[in-house]
């Protein structure tokens, strides 16, 4: 979606808006223009927020809870996949050590 | 301000401190690391979804979620059964009751938010439990006192896990480390992954005329290549009946460049700002202003059906009145066991399986196709009231950003919106549903729906990454 306008303020509230409604169907974009945009550290599409996308966002306010760092999450669930691993693994010793 | 539905949010307030939460990004994450990000969740949500559960005992005979599966990104008998039913129903939960308003949300306040997002994650986590006992309990994975109390918690624990798992990537998607939501990522993958592995799955399957492989695009080389009748190949290839063959390939490519290019069909109201003179912006409406929701919505209808019927079906197989609701048998070629419809209500809603078999019961592919149509208009004119996308919520955000359509006044801008958006809604929803009757006539791979929804969420994965792109080439430019 190329940036029309001439001015560079026009250019960004239109790059906004046109680039935003069409990834993100359109009530998401204007919710989320007052917010600040690009000062916010966090691009909040906010509640009533896309139409197609308000089945596909739902974590995207704070809310209090034990924070965990991405780092953590992806550790986690490596952790999982190789638990479950181990647990076949160990599922095999087993049956083969019973059935010897 | 109803003071009920304040108490019931929060209600949930005790239980947050223990969710887990993903910081957000408090830095803007470059794009490479958001491809990353992506890219390894991504990687953790296939292996969990080919690595079996643990201590089941049989994963076989008929699924009664064989129709939500392809929704619901889940594949049986692995870490991934549960798949993102927990997220989405609990989505759907907390949206329809926040649209109806019985819980009362004001969302100017920050609090307020966070709560409806705790509460939304909290039902989450209570659905994965509970799916998780339900589906041990019931016997999926064999009878329970076969699998033993310590083989059941087991995989109980498992699939919470994996459950609590899905949520978090879905977080670390949304919270700006990654692009676009778990969940879309996840049904895209699960249906991609499904094409390609009809297209070129290098399996064979002996089905009393030698070995055929099941990849359409192997079995025609390997037709070609070792028969000798070169014609004869070829027709097999494209034509066979029992697994997928190059025609269904075909049709599908066909349905997905026909719904990218109906993507781009948009009407753009121009709308100029009051406060700061000359901004100027377009506001585009979508003829799939609703994308792909009135599919999910009419397929996770007709599986609920289709499940019921299914049960009362295998339980009460005489009765007048589930024969009216359905009857189910099992499929001529089918090795796993699984139960189709063949009568009652619930046969008149599937899909026709090929053209012939249009030609054989036309008013079938009728009465389906009306449904479909019918359906899909309702559910995406419903839904953009429900998701706040209807004209008057649309005309309150721009008055609110002090955004008129030049040439009309203030007080008609709702009039002005009333003109498209219902009509882009109900058309576009009905256009979605034709697609998906095109893409179910012509066999498409992976059922209409599977198709209509990987190749909307594809289009919108593209469209931010464009926009990923611009913003960065932005960010260059303004600092350089």
């Amino acid at each position: 979606m190329p940036p029309k306008g001439s001015s560079s303020q026009a250019s960004s509230l239109v790059r906004r808006g046109s680039g935003a409604a069409t990834a993100a169907p359109p009530a998401g974009t204007l919710a989320s223009r007052p917010s600040g945009g690009a000062k916010g550290p966090r691009r909040r599409s906010g509640y009533g927020g896309a139409v197609s996308s308000s089945l596909m966002r739902f974590y995207t306010d704070d809310a209090p809870g034990l924070k965990i760092s991405p780092t953590v999450v992806l550790v986690m669930s490596v952790a999982f996949i190789g638990f479950v691993t181990l647990l076949h693994v160990f599922g095999k010793l087993y049956a083969y050590r019973k059935g010897a | 301000m109803a003071g009920g539905g304040f108490r019931l949010l929060h209600l949930v307030r005790p239980f947050l401190s223990v969710l887990p939460e993903v910081q957000s990004a408090d830095r803007r994450v470059p794009f490479k690391e958001k491809m990353l990000y992506t890219g390894i969740a991504l990687f953790v949500f296939l292996v969990c979804s080919q690595l079996p559960l643990y201590g089941i005992h049989s994963a076989t005979g008929s699924d009664p979620f064989y129709w939500l599966r392809v929704i619901l990104a889940s594949n049986r008998g692995t870490c991934m059964e549960l798949g993102i039913t927990p997220i989405v129903t609990s989505g759907l939960i907390v949206q329809l009751l926040h649209g109806s308003k019985i819980i009362e949300v004001d969302n100017s306040v920050k609090e307020d938010r966070a709560l409806l997002t705790g509460a939304q994650k909290l039902l989450g986590v209570l659905i994965t439990i509970g799916e998780a006992v339900a589906y041990v309990l019931s016997g999926m994975y064999g009878d329970v006192r076969d699998l033993g109390a310590g083989n059941a918690i087991l995989i109980i624990v498992q699939l919470f896990f994996a459950g609590i798992i899905v949520i978090c990537l879905d977080e670390l998607l949304q919270k700006g480390y990654g692009l676009g939501s778990g969940i879309s990522l996840f049904i895209a993958t699960n249906i991609c992954e499904n094409i390609v592995w009809k297209a070129f799955s290098p399996t064979t399957i002996n089905a009393g005329r030698g070995a055929e492989f099941e990849g359409a695009i192997i079995a025609l080389f390997h037709l070609l290549i070792t028969r000798t009748d070169k014609v004869r190949a070829l027709k097999e290839a494209f034509y066979r009946q029992n697994l997928p063959n190059v025609t269904n390939l075909l049709a599908t490519v066909l349905v997905f460049l026909i719904v990218i290019y109906f993507q781009g069909f948009k009407v753009v109201l121009p709308v100029r700002s009051k406060s700061a003179r000359g901004q100027q912006g377009s506001y585009p409406i979508k003829l799939f202003y609703t994308s792909n929701m009135p599919i999910i919505l009419q397929s996770a209808l007709v599986s609920n059906l289709y499940f019921i019927s299914q049960l009362l079906y295998k339980r009460y197989p005489t009765f007048f009145l589930v024969n009216l609701l359905g009857k189910w048998q099992e499929h001529e070629y089918s090795t796993s066991g699984q139960l189709i419809p063949v009568g009652g209500l619930v046969y008149y809603l599937s899909a026709p399986t090929s053209l012939a078999d249009i030609a054989v019961h036309p008013f079938h592919a009728l009465f389906y196709i009306t449904f479909m149509l019918t359906a899909c208009a309702l559910f995406s004119k419903t839904w953009i009231e429900v998701s706040g996308s209807s004209a008057r919520d649309v005309a309150k955000q721009l008055k609110e950003q002090q955004m008129v359509i030049p040439g009309h006044r203030e007080s008609n801008l709702q009039k002005e919106l009333n003109r498209y958006i219902p009509t882009a809604a109900a058309f576009g929803g009905m256009c979605i549903g034709a697609l998906t009757v095109v893409a179910d006539f012509m066999g498409a791979i992976g059922s209409g729906t599977g198709i209509l929804l990987a190749v909307t969420i594809i289009y919108q994965y593209f469209e931010m990454y464009e926009k990923e792109k611009a913003s960065e080439a932005g960010m260059f430019g303004f600092f350089g």
